[in-house]
């Protein structure tokens, strides 16, 4: 297993060797007698990025709230690096940044720093480590010049890149990443996608939920198609068929063949006519 | 001038009244923070009015005794944020109605309860709207006792509660205990107010909570320099209104919020000629 140096500290959870980054068993979340998801199992190895991609309403925002404890699975079980949701640390959600309220008065490092929270404990104040940890966090994204902008100043991007900075000062080995590239220019997306790269050096994992089957197939180790069941899970060619997506999206969704490769073209949620499903900007 | 500032002071009664509303003007300011960046002015608000039939109960019980007083009330603020977080866990009732609900429920039983006892000559006016210059010397200890004990608290979870007001999800990722948390900041809200009646009464509380936080939140977008500059616009706003109070003979509570919203429309006013100037060099 690819080692995180992030995680060379005695206060976060040691995992058995041979653990997977992400274990599911037979999940299932109903609300109200209404199935959102569907007998998922799923084995994800420590160290490679996910494109977590399906239609509106797949359950893909549901399926990073019950990785992240914070809803609890109707039935089944979520291991991470061998944890129950209860005990672990090392798995960090970065919301999507409408969620956020960028006019609350902290600055960038507060933020980063906000990570560290929970391993720095109750009734205790943050020591020179865990500065260490905020500094090489801010330095991974490229924001230590602004690490004293209050946030409402950042652009898209720097907003972005400063919650992956919180992610990775809280020292955790899976990554949810949902809809980050949304509404970003092409640059920023580009600098979001390298910190992936980088981060996956580091074997780090990353579930990355996009509406984008493009981006999906083009920057990704793995794809996960989703709706409401696990359709597939694997490569690109593995996940990315005629009939895979036909499942996924209901014959709403074809593969096109061009000269530049394959584009998918589909109709999400109706009311929109026909949108390209592929990199926008 | 020095003795227009002087003169006041002769009397004890002002100079208790000034260490109070000193006091309850930092502790609201600074919990007020909170209350303003999480949006909860209308659970302040409520809190505050709930907490009446509390206030006559402990009448009741003990003539008048401020200690008592005290626990009741606060027992009363306790029960309605508990029952307002019970009523809304469900999510089929939501949380402002809930509000709405408990608020209105407990101030009518207050006012019942207090219209029975005639006898006992409560002046719901002093309920409603403080006594600050009634205050005992045994008020002012148990004003400052409590004061550093919430003080105390907010620095002991300052960063939990910026997460907790901040990232609610963060919080819960994080396995922060969120929930206990969020009941630990509503009790304090509770005493802030409790312990502010006979500064400004219960109809104006929330003005304490909000005002000075709200000004604060116009000036900095540093939440260290936001409860210290809440705090020290809360406790001079005390000075100004006891003396404004003093001389020109207004109800101390009132004015005591006037100085409060005084400094925020001021503020307020700033900002909006500056941006405009700034847009006008602008374009």
């Amino acid at each position: 297993m690819l080692k995180n140096p992030f995680t060379a500290s005695g206060r976060s959870l040691v995992h058995p060797e041979s653990s997977h980054a992400l274990e599911l068993r037979d999940l299932s979340v109903r609300f109200n007698g209404l199935i959102v998801l569907e007998d998922l199992s799923l084995r994800v190895e420590p160290g490679l990025r996910v494109a977590v991609v399906g239609p509106n309403g797949a359950g893909k925002s549901t399926l990073f709230n019950v990785l992240a404890g914070l809803l609890p699975p109707s039935s089944g079980e979520v291991r991470v690096h061998g944890h129950l949701p209860a005990q672990y640390l090392c798995l960090a959600y970065v919301p999507q940044s409408s969620l956020i309220d960028w006019d609350f008065p902290v600055s960038v490092r507060d933020v980063v720093m906000m990570g560290r929270a929970g391993l720095v404990g109750l009734l205790r104040w943050p020591g020179s480590r865990d500065l260490q940890q905020v500094e090489r966090s801010l330095e991974r994204v490229q924001l230590s010049q602004l690490a004293h902008r209050q946030i409402s100043e950042l652009s898209g991007g720097q907003k972005q890149r400063m919650l992956i900075a919180r992610a990775l000062a809280q020292e955790a080995d899976l990554l949810l990443l949902d809809e980050p590239l949304a509404g970003l220019d092409l640059p920023s997306q580009e600098q979001i996608l390298s910190i992936l790269a980088d981060l996956k050096q580091q074997g780090i994992t990353v579930l990355f939920a996009t509406h984008d089957l493009e981006l999906a197939a083009e920057h990704f180790d793995r794809i996960l198609l989703l709706n409401r069941k696990l359709i597939a899970y694997g490569t690109r060619k593995e996940v990315l068929s005629g009939e895979n997506l036909a499942l996924a999206y209901g014959g709403h969704m074809q593969v096109v063949e061009t000269k530049q490769g394959p584009v998918w073209i589909g109709d999400i949620g109706g009311h929109h006519g026909h949108d390209v499903e592929g990199r926008h900007g | 001038m020095v003795s227009w500032l002087v003169e006041p002071l002769a009397y004890e009664f002002m100079q208790r009244g000034l260490l109070v509303a000193v006091l309850v003007g930092v502790v609201c300011a600074v919990v007020g923070c909170y209350i303003v960046l999480r949006g909860m002015a209308f659970l302040g608000d409520a809190l505050s009015h709930a907490i009446l039939p509390g206030l006559a109960v402990g009448y009741l019980a003990s003539a008048g005794d401020s200690p008592s007083l005290f626990w009741w009330a606060l027992g009363a603020a306790v029960l309605s944020s508990v029952s307002i977080s019970a009523l809304s866990r469900g999510g089929r009732i939501k949380q402002d109605t809930a509000i709405g609900i408990v608020f209105a429920g407990m101030f009518a039983l207050g006012i019942a309860l207090i219209s029975t006892m005639r006898s006992y000559a409560v002046d719901l006016s002093h309920f409603l709207f403080g006594n600050i210059l009634g205050v005992t010397t045994e008020d002012v200890w148990l004003t400052a006792g409590v004061s550093l004990v919430v003080l105390l608290i907010i620095l002991a979870f300052y960063k939990e509660f910026m997460v907790l007001s901040f990232d609610l999800q963060l919080a819960t990722t994080l396995r922060l205990p969120a929930r206990a948390l969020e009941i630990l900041l509503s009790v304090l809200t509770a005493v802030a107010i409790v312990v502010s009646l006979q500064a400004v009464g219960v109809a104006l509380v929330v003005a304490m909570l909000v005002t000075p936080a709200a000004t604060a939140y116009l000036l900095t977008k540093n939440l260290r320099r936001m409860m210290l500059l809440a705090a020290a616009i809360a406790a001079s706003s005390g000075v100004v209104g006891l003396y404004v109070s003093y001389y020109f003979n207004v109800a101390s509570g009132a004015a005591i919020v006037l100085a409060c919203t005084a400094v925020f429309i001021a503020v307020w006013l700033g900002q909006q000629v500056r941006s405009s100037l700034r847009a006008r060099s602008a374009s």
